[in-house]
């Protein structure tokens, strides 16, 4: 009867824990900074395109979140049209390259000049340009987790834990005008752990999630306008 | 007795060991775009010579061993095919220079690689995939005199993701390197001082 009560406390010790760890690792912490420069408002006809930055040397803008934050912005009844970015790259090629993207709002006005350019920003209603510059990298990585297989079956044991860190941030550029009309950055930290007894139980913080789906709701308020 | 994880250990050791052996071979594959420019008044011949068509990069790892094969020559055929009829009037391809001089063409032209290199995270320790090429490109006249020699270089880059394989993620910085390599060639081909001088004098 005591080994049996032993054993009841024991589970609901590790259940209790495991609850813990998942509670723990849904927190994830998001911080958003807007700052409008200039006035913004979208009719029905018109689009928006979100494009990451790929400038950079040793990392670089995934394109899945720029997806994700294009996804969130055309969701719901006052969803915006989202021109897909491999889409718009492959119909504005060469100009919208690592190499050869315009930098400054105010270099649109150069490329505009172009007629192709012109022409197909014309086609695709594009009102405004949604640069996005930003990555996830995680930090803080602790523990160790060993697995073993054997003839007679496989396990692991051990614990781990990391911190993931998404920073993104986001600049408007305004088609119609040639101007940047705000920025919008976005910070995200959570913890994840990863219990392993016979099988590893990851326990994931939604970090770039969360910051996918603060960044979209905000730029589509922002883009609404005010 | 033999036990049946025994019997799967034994049938998978052979095929690990197998694969520790011998360098992978990567033929670079992709789709290019059409440039979105205005046409030259040119026609243009092109030559694509076997030092191009066969071109194969080999990394070789830390201890000396031949560790991947990387075969671009025809995606960079592919990638030629599709930018050059969207920069000139008319293209055709000849298989010598000589060829070009009955071919009715403005100019004769020779793209060629002149190095290729390739930087893994494993070597870097970065979390990117790095491609890099640098190419001699000659326009010619029909008689086959120098109307200019210019080099470029692109660059591609791919991040480390989890479950894609080194295979795919070389052949994708490979595919960022010749956009890379189109864009700016489609961009700064009238801008190379001989060029812009002889369309200036056509």
């Amino acid at each position: 009867m005591n080994a049996l009560k032993f054993r009841e406390t024991g589970q609901g010790k590790a259940g209790g824990l495991l609850l813990l760890l998942a509670l723990i690792a849904g927190c994830t912490s998001t911080t958003v900074d807007e700052f409008r420069q200039g006035d913004t408002g979208i009719e029905s006809h018109e689009s928006v395109v979100i494009l990451g930055r790929r400038q950079a040397g040793n990392r670089e803008t995934s394109s899945d979140f720029v997806e994700c934050v294009g996804d969130r912005l055309a969701q719901g009844v006052d969803g915006l049209s989202v021109v897909p970015e491999q889409e718009f790259l492959d119909a504005m090629f060469p100009w919208f390259e690592p190499r050869t993207a315009p930098l400054q709002p105010e270099h649109l006005g150069r490329l505009m000049v172009e007629e192709q350019v012109a022409l197909t920003m014309r086609d695709f209603g594009v009102r405004y340009i949604i640069w996005v510059d930003g990555f996830t990298e995680t930090l803080n990585r602790v523990g160790s987790i060993s697995c073993t297989v054997a003839p007679g079956g496989a396990g692991c044991f051990g614990y781990g834990s990391w911190e993931d860190d998404a920073s993104f941030n986001a600049e408007i550029w305004d088609v119609e005008n040639y101007n940047g009309v705000g920025q919008i950055s976005t910070d995200a930290t959570g913890q994840s752990f990863m219990p392993a007894i016979v099988i590893p139980i990851p326990l994931i913080a939604r970090v770039e999630a969360n910051a996918c789906q603060r960044l979209g709701d905000q730029l589509k308020s922002f883009v609404i306008g005010g | 007795m033999n036990h049946p994880g025994m019997a799967i250990v034994k049938l998978l050791l052979p095929a690990l060991l197998l694969s520790a052996c011998g360098a992978s071979s990567v033929v670079i594959s992709g789709s290019f775009p059409t440039p979105n420019i205005g046409k030259l008044p040119l026609s243009l011949a092109v030559v694509y010579d076997d030092t191009l068509e066969e071109f194969t990069y080999t990394e070789y790892s830390e201890t000396g061993q031949e560790e991947y094969h990387i075969q671009s020559g025809q995606s960079h055929i592919e990638l030629f095919n599709a930018i050059l009829p969207a920069m000139f009037d008319r293209v055709i391809r000849v298989d010598a220079v000589e060829e070009g001089a009955g071919a009715g063409v403005d100019a004769i032209f020779v793209p060629n690689i002149e190095e290729f290199q390739l930087a893994l995270p494993a070597k870097t320790r970065l979390d990117v995939y790095e491609v890099w090429i640098k190419y001699n490109m000659r326009l010619l006249t029909t008689e086959g005199d120098y109307l200019a020699d210019w080099v470029l270089t692109s660059y591609g880059k791919t991040p480390t993701e989890t479950f894609v394989s080194t295979e795919t993620a070389i052949n994708d910085a490979a595919i960022v390197a010749l956009r890379d390599l189109a864009s700016t060639f489609a961009l700064s081909f009238a801008q190379v001082p001989e060029i812009s001088d002889w369309l200036a004098n056509r």
